[in-house]
């Protein structure tokens, strides 16, 4: 009699918790994230892209088990903090913020909250403070990095125009990745006997003319992941063509347009490394804290063979073959 | 609730930008263009101050003297240099976005491991830990409360009295034998230190200086001010500047509720939409003097 | 004693409109003269004015006010002694502001405009005392905007403030024309009577060619820029409106204006 009621109660008590085990189970597995993009622009898209990719292979994906709340702020600081307050009086479970400033005002919203927050297109996360001096977050904060392999490119450019002397780079004054690329630039190239030349602009309107005076003065201009002279790709390139003036790019989409090569991003790869950090966050197996923020090691090589055509340059083929991808003609701008 | 405090925060920082646009474009009746430089000079200079280590405090006042000091500059270039009024503002404005360049040293700077007004040791001490959530409202509240009672108290002195004159009539300032040339550079300052100081409060609210913070910052200012003081209009209890605090706070409800039914690029549109509305359920009809030869 | 000294005046100076008005003109006013001046439009009249005020450059010449040159002083700086009043009654007040407010700015002309009070609280009795024999009702609406008053009140406080501190000179300015005959007597006889009291030495101009005869020690009329008629003590004293007519008639100059 007493074993039976043991039993029972055993029982009972069994059933509750793999009920109350089943609950909680399903209650983990609807995810809700904030995603705050700073700017419209093609390598963003990508990340953005790419990030919830990343999340679907870890078996999170949206409509199924994750809701997704997608603002972007319109290049807009205020916008920006508007929206990182919405999300976090929302309480959503994860933020994530695509460039620098959407990554620090997410930071700066959370911080009371206890949201993780995981970024990714920040070039330098130790300058914009998101992670301390030696890559670890300074909080509830990780995420991808885009800095650019600017040695590899250094050494590319090397490779494709041996006689060159000077590089030209356009860039905003304004965009602070911008400007430590142009520092990091400014540092290496000696050690490829290469000149730098700046244009610095502050809107689209300046790009005329910094372009012709850039172009007067270099054999070559290389691309940043600028946001301002990126969008205006299509004018800087067919000046560049008239010039004759071969222009590198920093990732895919650039070559995609018709640069001539690039060692660059894939920022679709950027974007699903970034998703995988945030799932395992999200499962609750690591803390954003716990880890240190990741770059993509391998850079990438892309090449445009109807730009070099057009320029009337010869791209060793050990280069074409060892490229990650090889276009074959200039995509129209979106 | 999280959702109502964001509002009046930001609201109130706003406010005190919105009071500066108040003395230019309602007082001065002079557009004044150098508010999008004059705010994010303010976090400029505070970005500088903190991150060497200055007392955030301090910030307060030396942001309001850098900001006045641009609107010195405003005033001389269109009082001494006879330029129009616009472009005057034109013309500082593009000016300031370098030298804020040049004064933060880079276009981003983070502040998140500094102390500033909102998050310090001293803070700390002072509020019993079940304020604490509330520790930045309640700091905000008082520097816009503790603004608007100086702007007040000023507005009522013999200098306010110059001032209020000079925008409605500048003739009866020359026959009171003072210089209006003076009186508006005066009053450019005042202004946008208001703007420098509303910048200062903004940069370490978001713990962070960004180059183009200003963008549009006139728009928001202009926006609370029509909005303050037209759907106050004929509450002639209130003073005109808490129509234009409340305005900012208005303002911001608003597009804090657009940003939730609609997409943020669209938000633009939106405020230009606002705006609109209100100025043409207001109907300003504005007073000036006709000044005949 | 106001002296102006071989006055030059161009108009657009070097472009083809170029407009000679005053051509070595010269005025002497003597201290406690209340000197009207009458003539066609364009005769100079406002110009004289502007130029003794400082509102309008002059191309050579001299101004001398009390043995003092204020050729190039800063219409501000002239201000100090001079009071004016304009045609227009809201350029004499500030229309957004309260009586109460104007008058005390009015009432702190030439002292410091610091952060002390703007209203001095004693001195409101004072204000009212200077409102009461206008018989507007001003004095009972302290607190209302200038803004809201009608032209003949504005113009009457207008010539409050301009006469409240001590000026040596007051400059009218047709500042009757815009008020409404019943109007403009009331403050024809409140400028008589104001003048008379404080003995401003006074310039007024106006249309009005019963005031130039019923008002004022001397008379001068002007045309294209020089004084065609200049008639002081008993001689002012016996001229009627007809004399003045003939005289206008005379410089074949449309009458009645």
């Amino acid at each position: 009699m007493k074993t039976k009621t043991t039993a029972k109660v055993l029982g009972a008590a069994l059933l509750t918790m793999a009920l109350a085990g089943i609950t909680t189970v399903y209650a983990e597995d609807q995810y809700t994230i904030g995603i705050e993009q700073f700017a419209e622009h093609g390598s963003l898209d990508n990340c953005r892209e790419g990030f919830l990719e990343g999340l679907k292979e870890e078996g999170i994906e949206e409509g199924k088990n994750l809701t997704v709340d997608y603002k972007n702020a319109a290049a807009d600081m205020g916008t920006c903090g508007q929206i990182s307050d919405k999300f976090a009086s929302d309480k959503v479970d994860l933020m994530v913020g695509i460039a620098t400033p959407s990554a620090q005002s997410l930071y700066n919203a959370a911080l009371e909250k206890e949201i993780p927050v995981i970024y990714t297109a920040v070039t330098d996360p130790v300058t914009a403070e998101l992670a301390d001096k030696d890559g670890n977050p300074v909080g509830e904060i990780t995420g991808t990095s885009d800095k650019l392999p600017v040695k590899q490119q250094l050494e590319m450019i090397r490779q494709i125009l041996p006689e060159a002397e000077s590089i030209g780079i356009m860039y905003t004054t304004s965009e602070a990745n911008s400007e430590s690329a142009v520092k990091e630039y400014e540092a290496l190239a000696e050690d490829y006997d290469f000149k730098i030349e700046t244009a610095g602009i502050t809107t689209t309107a300046d790009i005329p003319l910094a372009a012709q005076t850039l172009m007067e003065k270099v054999d070559c201009m290389t691309n940043l992941t600028d946001n301002t002279v990126v969008s205006s790709l299509p004018t800087i390139l067919e000046m560049a063509n008239e010039a004759g003036i071969p222009v590198f790019g920093s990732e895919i989409e650039q070559v995609k347009l018709g640069c001539l090569a690039a060692e660059g991003l894939d920022y679709v790869e950027l974007g699903r490394q970034t998703g995988k950090m945030a799932a395992q966050v999200l499962k609750g197996e690591k803390k954003a804290s716990e880890f240190p923020f990741e770059t993509i090691e391998e850079a990438a090589f892309y090449v445009n063979t109807a730009a070099a055509e057009n320029l009337g340059i010869e791209i060793p083929e050990e280069m074409t073959d060892s490229a990650a991808e090889v276009f074959e003609e200039i995509a129209e701008a979106k | 609730m999280d959702f109502f405090i964001t509002i009046i925060e930001q609201g109130l920082i706003y406010g005190i930008l919105a009071l500066g646009v108040y003395i230019t474009y309602k007082i001065l009746d002079f557009p004044d263009l150098t508010t999008d430089g004059s705010f994010p000079l303010g976090a400029a200079v505070t970005a500088a101050l903190i991150s060497r280590g200055v007392n955030p405090y301090m910030t307060l006042p030396i942001a309001f003297a850098a900001g006045a000091l641009a609107g010195v500059c405003t005033g001389l270039i269109h009082v001494k240099g006879r330029v129009r009024d616009l472009l005057s503002g034109i013309i500082m404005m593009t000016a300031l976005w370098t030298i804020n360049l040049r004064i933060a040293g880079t276009s981003n700077v983070p502040l998140f491991s500094k102390e500033t007004i909102f998050k310090n040791s001293f803070l700390e001490k002072l509020l019993p830990e079940a304020v604490q959530p509330y520790g930045t409202l309640i700091v905000i509240v008082i520097l816009a409360a503790v603004t608007k009672l100086i702007l007040d108290f000023y507005m009522k002195s013999k200098s306010g009295f110059l001032l209020r004159a000079v925008g409605d009539n500048e003739k009866l300032v020359t026959a009171l034998a003072r210089d209006q040339g003076n009186v508006k550079i005066l009053g450019l300052a005042i202004a946008n230190g208001l703007v420098a100081l509303s910048g200062c409060i903004f940069c370490q609210e978001e713990r962070v200086f960004e180059i183009s913070m200003g963008t549009g910052a006139v728009v928001i200012g202009l926006a609370s001010v029509i909005i303050g003081t037209s759907l106050f209009r004929n509450m002639t209890f209130m003073k005109a500047t808490t129509a234009v605090v409340i305005g900012s706070v208005l303002y911001k409800a608003c597009t804090a509720v657009a940003m939730r039914n609609f997409e943020p690029q669209d938000m633009k549109l939106i405020t230009a939409a606002l705006f609109l509305i209100v100025l043409l359920i207001s109907m300003e009809r504005r007073k000036k003097v006709k000044i005949d030869a | 004693m106001l002296e102006l000294k071989n006055i030059y005046k161009y108009y657009n100076p070097g472009t083809v409109n170029e407009m000679c008005l005053f051509k070595d003109f010269n005025l002497t006013v003597k201290d406690g003269e209340f000197l009207s001046v009458v003539g066609s439009n364009g005769s100079g009249k406002t110009s004289m004015l502007n130029i003794i005020c400082g509102s309008i450059p002059i191309e050579s010449g001299n101004i001398v006010l009390d043995g003092k040159d204020i050729t190039n002083a800063k219409e501000f700086r002239r201000n100090e002694k001079i009071g004016r009043v304009y045609q227009n009654p809201s350029l004499g007040t500030c229309p957004s502001m309260t009586i109460l407010e104007n008058m005390s700015l009015a009432d702190n002309k030439g002292k410091r405009f610091g952060l002390g009070r703007g209203v001095n609280k004693q001195r409101i009795e004072y204000y009212r005392e200077l409102l009461r024999p206008l018989n507007l009702g001003l004095e009972d609406k302290m607190h209302v905007k200038v803004g809201s008053l009608s032209g003949g009140q504005r113009q009457a406080m207008a010539l409050l403030m301009s006469t409240m501190t001590p000026i040596e000179f007051l400059i009218l300015d047709e500042h009757t024309a815009a008020l409404d005959p019943k109007t403009a007597e009331i403050i024809m006889e409140l400028t008589d009577k104001i003048v008379k009291e404080k003995k401003l030495t006074t310039i007024m101009v106006t249309h009005n060619l019963r005031y130039a005869v019923e008002y004022g020690n001397r008379l001068l009329m002007m045309h294209q820029g020089e004084s065609v008629m200049d008639c002081a003590g008993e001689k002012k004293a016996g001229l009627n409106i007809d004399d003045i007519l003939e005289k206008f008639n005379e410089i074949s100059i449309e009458c009645g204006n």
